[in-house]
């Protein structure tokens, strides 16, 4: 590899260089100088001028909400919908963040306490586009774009799983998935660890997301994941993916299997994208507390 | 900040400028593939620098903050006309599967302009302009823990590229 690497830095370095190149960099440097002193900061408020900004509350206003929450909604009482929505609208800057809040759940606090985090991610997702977009604009600029919003995994009788999602883009993009998953009935918050007996399930479903990854990636040779003993080459080079975290992404589908998220990049190259597994239920039936949730 | 240290760093620029000029043409050459637009590319460079020459608020930055608008104006010239699929979903697949005769070299370079243009953006800065691996995560706006995982990645698929390459070569 590092020969072929040398071997492209050698014609790297041996790209011709045309004749015109000191003509055009003396004429730039001598043309910026007398610009600058005629109108330096005229480039910059140009770009400010051109930028639309829009801070608006979507399903904010009481009317607006009053109205969702008359209609009736059949099968289930609690609703999902978007609380507030940044919005920044410029040629090379672009960011969407839909924050969702949970309405008419019977248990305040957890509504509330869900609520109030997706409003402070939110808040600090726009913060941080702010303060990125304005370094770059003083640095030359550049392309930034976030998307960010929230789908309804599962909506049933028992469970409401939400799941948010970053898309963010510089040069390409990454995303990350985050999912709350609800038990409707008795109004809590799952978490992972809580679903299982003991710790033995980061083992077992390691285990088994391993084995998927490898029989996709027999059964498809462009389906990569970074994982040991499915013919990657030069594995120690990377960092294989070895068990999920206690509190990984999760989320429980329609058919009440639980789903495991992998964020892009963390398990994959970039272009598989978000990586999600069903694991079977027969593999963990035995280490799950109930199978209330997941059968 | 008076008006010396201005001018110092408005001198140093220019011999800045003036000294790694080639190295900012083959850069730009990297990404657009042709003399005419690589020479824009540098000559807007240089006016974006000078331009925007209040932001460079530390001298010493003074490389990547000119690699980074270099790569910047690149990447924009690319998406404005679009010559280049931004989507890294194409990274993996493969080129010319038909093709026989070719030359290895040409598929080294195809296999690098495969990439996507951040894992492209970091062996061409790290290996080709040698820079170092904090210097890279500057230009590109990224922290350091990320920048390796990237390259680590870029070099993957670069040897996933070649070898796939080499093997529908030998068929």
């Amino acid at each position: 590899m590092d020969k072929k690497l040398d071997q492209l830095k050698t014609e790297y370095k041996n790209i011709q260089i045309p004749d015109e190149l000191n003509f055009i960099v003396e004429r730039a440097l001598l043309k910026g100088k007398k610009k600058k002193k005629k109108n330096g900061y005229k480039w910059m408020a140009g770009t400010a001028a051109a930028a639309v900004l829009f801070i608006g509350g979507l399903n904010i206003s009481p009317a607006m909400a009053s109205t969702l929450a008359d209609m009736p909604v059949v099968g289930s009482i609690v609703k999902v919908l978007t609380f507030t929505e940044y919005k920044v609208d410029k040629e090379k800057y672009q960011a969407d963040i839909k924050v969702p809040a949970v309405s008419d759940l019977e248990n305040g606090d957890l509504a509330q306490s869900l609520n109030d985090k997706y409003l402070k991610e939110g808040k600090e997702l726009y913060d941080e586009f702010m303060v990125e977009m304005k370094d770059l604009e003083k640095n030359g600029g550049g392309h930034l774009g976030v998307d960010s919003g929230y789908e309804v995994k599962t909506d049933n009788d028992q469970i409401l799983s939400i799941g948010r999602y970053v898309v963010n883009t510089v040069a390409s993009s990454s995303t990350i998935m985050t999912y709350d998953t609800i038990d409707k009935k008795n109004q809590i918050l799952l978490s992972l660890p809580m679903l299982f007996k003991d710790e033995s399930y980061v083992n077992t479903i390691s285990e088994n997301i391993k084995e998927q990854m490898r029989e996709q990636m027999k059964a498809d040779e462009n389906i990569i994941y970074w994982v040991s003993n499915a013919g990657l080459e030069d594995e120690e080079l990377f960092e294989l993916f070895e068990t999920i975290h206690k509190e990984q992404n999760f989320y429980i589908n329609n058919d009440g299997k639980l789903v495991i998220s992998f964020d892009k990049y963390e398990v994959a190259p970039g272009y598989m994208g978000v990586a999600e597994f069903i694991i079977p239920t027969e593999v963990i039936s035995d280490i799950l507390v109930s199978d209330e949730y997941i059968h | 900040m008076g008006k010396k240290s201005r001018c110092n760093h408005d001198e140093l620029f220019t011999s800045f400028i003036r000294e790694n000029k080639e190295n900012f043409y083959r850069l730009a050459y990297s990404y657009v593939k042709n003399s005419e637009d690589a020479l824009d590319i540098v000559q807007d460079s240089i006016h974006k620098a000078i331009v925007s020459m209040d932001s460079l608020q530390d001298i010493k930055t003074l490389k990547s903050w000119f690699y980074r608008i270099v790569v910047n104006t690149s990447l924009d010239f690319l998406r404005k006309h679009k010559r280049v699929s931004i989507v890294d979903a194409e990274t993996m697949e493969f080129i010319s599967s038909g093709s026989e005769d070719h030359y290895e070299d040409i598929d080294l370079e195809r296999a690098l302009d495969q990439l996507a243009p951040e894992y492209k953006s970091i062996i061409v800065l790290r290996f080709f302009e040698d820079l170092k691996i904090e210097e890279v995560a500057d230009v590109l706006n990224e922290n350091v823990n990320t920048i390796k995982t990237r390259l680590y990645k870029a070099l993957k698929l670069l040897r996933v590229e070649l070898n796939d390459e080499i093997i529908k070569g030998a068929n």
